[in-house]
């Protein structure tokens, strides 16, 4: 019930951000709960998205699907810019918690479930000439998620707009570097690994 | 008793019986889906015979360099190693050698001849190579004229003219591929005298590069691809006077993207069709750019290595092939840019290459040359090759319908052919059998086509189901109407009820 209240919510959030997300962090009317369920949903929807996008648009191989791909490529990407925006934001005075980022930054991609599900439904009933609405909307999306990321960020740490956009140009740099820092751990890793075990193999032949 | 002579009679039957027919060609025979997977096919062609100077009775051929069908069905070769030509007819004996000529009443003789061409009317024209010339002789070898440098003053003065292969056209002019010459073809009128370069590749001016030129040292910049249009390596013409000529000197990467990119553009591609203006003009409307292998895995059919499309041939109804001299392949493509098969390979079996330079089409025969092994395999249409060829023919006469008929019995052949598909997709189409045409065009993996057909579906459906559609939606309008007018009723009811608690 608590959660479909909030899901209900988001409705009102995507609409009027400021007050959607002040509310959201200091009425309560956000939880974490449905901040994950959002995420699920949205990798639900790109995974039917794939699958049942029509087949004018859809230039995909239907019978080669790897679902934990799908999902990976919904969820990495939401909780590196959750990681980084905390790592950032708690340097710069943000007064956001991690909870409050992962629950402002979910709810900020509802626009990508409610546009792409009847973009599905769309997709297969238009022809190649009609594409551009299709495409119109596809893109509407993701801007309007992207506002709403925008602003997310800067309610939930009171920010000015200024600061806000120098945030975010920050937090994707970060995303690079988080991601940098990941390769290089794993290669390291890697050489460390396969250096003991030449050791060991040195050692176990000589013996 | 009894028993034991039926036993009998069975096995003898049985050993009577051939063992089934295998198959087993040369090469691998595939062609790309829509995803630019190599998928196995059957052969369209396999090889029949071969001809070497051996068995022609005229000693084996040294470096043969081109040949070419002329009227009435006769091969021509340049044997250019032996400075002769060399005419087969059609039974595949030896014609006539042509080994000299009277010039004047000198006798004169050709220095590795390259390349040749023969018109309609059966006048060869020779590429003498390192004669630097072209010789002109008539349909009994004597000689017309010769041809020298072509002489301008856009042509510096140490320029060595090495002619290799070159095309007549209706009008007797002459289009030249010259050794070294990256500006095109060398175009000369009837009478030989040089009008120009033609069909030379437009060099785009690339931004990116430029940027990094400003930035780059003077070594670096030595280093950088320098902008060179291509060099072509033969050409062809076909009935209607259009040049095809094919070229291996462009960059890998280009090659790639254009692969990648599904691009129609002419400027990285290896075959071209000139108009006489020297501006390409072939369609580029197939899944992937003609230029030879688009998949370059390691293991299975299309091995790695990207195609070297050396030699071209077109046939009467715009089908044209071209020769892979790095893999030994043929690529047959139809006028749309479709390819319609593959075959050949390098090895030293019959039908494996060393090194192919030359091919051309005799009657529905492919006849290709091998430099190295001197010798011609002469390539015979399967069932399935016809068949091919038989639908993409009636596809482009118009008779749609008998194409589509050519192409359900291809299906049987192969039922990954998504030409075959696409084909009966557009005879549903003419016939405004929408659902089906949808249906093949699905399994062809032809979106705009597919398009189409769907528009047509959906117009026919809401103009079936109109009356259904407008009820439908005043149902729906007056229904929300009436929901919403009780929700506010009930409100009202509530906010009553409260009013009496209180």
């Amino acid at each position: 019930m608590e959660v479909l209240q909030s899901l209900r919510y988001s409705l009102y959030l995507i609409f009027h951000p400021f007050d959607g997300f002040w509310d959201l962090k200091h009425e309560k009317k956000g939880n974490l709960k449905t901040a994950l369920l959002i995420v699920a949903m949205v990798s639900v929807t790109y995974i039917l998205r794939r699958q049942l996008t029509g087949f004018i648009l859809n230039e995909v191989k239907l019978r080669e699907i790897n679902i934990i791909v799908v999902i990976l490529s919904v969820a990495l990407p939401f909780f590196l810019w959750c990681v980084a925006n905390w790592c950032l934001t708690t340097l710069m005075d943000g007064e956001g918690s991690f909870r409050d980022i992962i629950i402002t930054s979910a709810y900020a991609l509802v626009p990508l479930v409610l546009i792409n599900l009847p973009l599905i439904v769309f997709s297969n009933v238009i022809t190649l000439e009609e594409a551009a609405f299709y495409r119109f909307f596809d893109i509407l999306a993701i801007v309007w998620s992207g506002i709403l990321l925008f602003l997310g960020t800067s309610v939930v740490h009171q920010y000015s707009l200024t600061k806000t956009f120098l945030t975010c140009i920050c937090i994707v740099i970060g995303i690079g570097l988080i991601i940098f820092i990941i390769l290089l751990f794993f290669s390291l890793l890697q050489q460390m690994f396969s250096f003991f075990y030449t050791i060991y193999k040195e050692v176990a032949l000589r013996l | 008793m009894r028993a034991r002579r039926i036993l009998a009679i069975i096995f003898i039957f049985i050993l009577l019986c051939p063992a089934a027919a295998h198959a087993d060609d040369p090469y691998s025979n595939y062609n790309y889906d829509f995803w630019g997977t190599p998928i196995p096919a059957p052969a369209a062609y396999v090889p029949s015979r071969i001809i070497n100077g051996t068995s022609l009775g005229i000693g084996s051929f040294n470096k043969p360099s081109d040949i070419f069908t002329g009227p009435d069905n006769k091969l021509y070769i340049a044997d250019s190693g032996n400075n002769r030509i060399v005419i087969i007819n059609e039974n595949w004996g030896l014609e006539k050698i042509i080994d000299g000529f009277d010039k004047n009443g000198v006798r004169d003789t050709f220095k590795n001849p390259q390349g040749l061409f023969v018109t309609p009317e059966g006048e060869i024209y020779i590429a003498d190579t390192e004669n630097s010339r072209i010789v002109h002789l008539d349909p009994d070898g004597e000689f017309i004229r010769e041809i020298g440098p072509p002489v301008s003053d856009i042509i510096p003065a140490d320029f060595k003219y090495y002619p290799t292969a070159l095309a007549v056209d209706k009008a007797n002019r002459i289009y030249i591929v010259a050794q070294g010459v990256n500006q095109g073809l060398i175009e000369l009128d009837s009478k030989g005298e040089f009008v120009g370069y033609m069909g030379a590749t437009k060099v785009k001016f690339n931004m990116v590069d430029y940027i990094w030129k400003l930035i780059a040292t003077d070594e670096q910049r030595e280093k950088m691809v320098q902008f060179v249009p291509t060099e072509y390596s033969n050409i062809t013409i076909d009935n209607d006077g259009f040049i095809y000529v094919t070229t291996g000197t462009i960059a890998l990467e280009d090659i790639d993207r254009a692969i990648s990119t599904r691009s129609k553009d002419d400027r990285y591609a290896p075959v071209r069709k000139l108009n006489p203006t020297g501006t390409d003009v072939l369609r580029r409307n197939g899944y992937f750019p003609p230029v030879g292998d688009i998949s370059f895995r390691s293991r299975g059919y299309a091995e790695a290595g990207h195609s070297q499309l050396y030699d071209v041939c077109v046939e009467d109804s715009g089908i044209y092939s071209v020769l892979d001299k790095k893999k030994g392949r043929v690529f047959t493509y139809d006028t749309d840019g479709n390819l319609l098969f593959v075959f050949g390979g390098i090895g030293n079996r019959i039908g494996n290459f060393w090194n192919p330079v030359a091919l051309d089409i005799i009657n529905d025969q492919f006849v290709v040359l091998d430099f190295n092994m001197a010798q011609i395999t002469v390539f015979d249409p399967t069932d399935y090759g016809r068949l091919v060829k038989e639908a993409v023919e009636l596809h482009l006469s118009g008779k749609y319908d008998e194409s589509a008929a050519s192409w359900e019995k291809v299906l049987k052949y192969n039922a990954n052919c998504e030409l075959a598909y696409i084909g009966i997709g557009k005879a549903y189409l003419r016939k405004d059998d929408f659902r089906n045409a949808m249906k093949y065009f699905k399994l062809g993996n032809k979106r705009d086509y597919y398009s189409k057909a769907y528009d047509l579906y959906r117009q026919e459906v809401i103009g079936d189901h109109f009356g259904l559609i407008v009820g439908g939606l005043v149902v729906l309008f007056i229904g929300s109407r009436v929901l919403k007018r009780i929700r506010i009723r009930k409100k009202a009811g509530m906010k009553a009820m409260g009013k009496v608690e209180a």
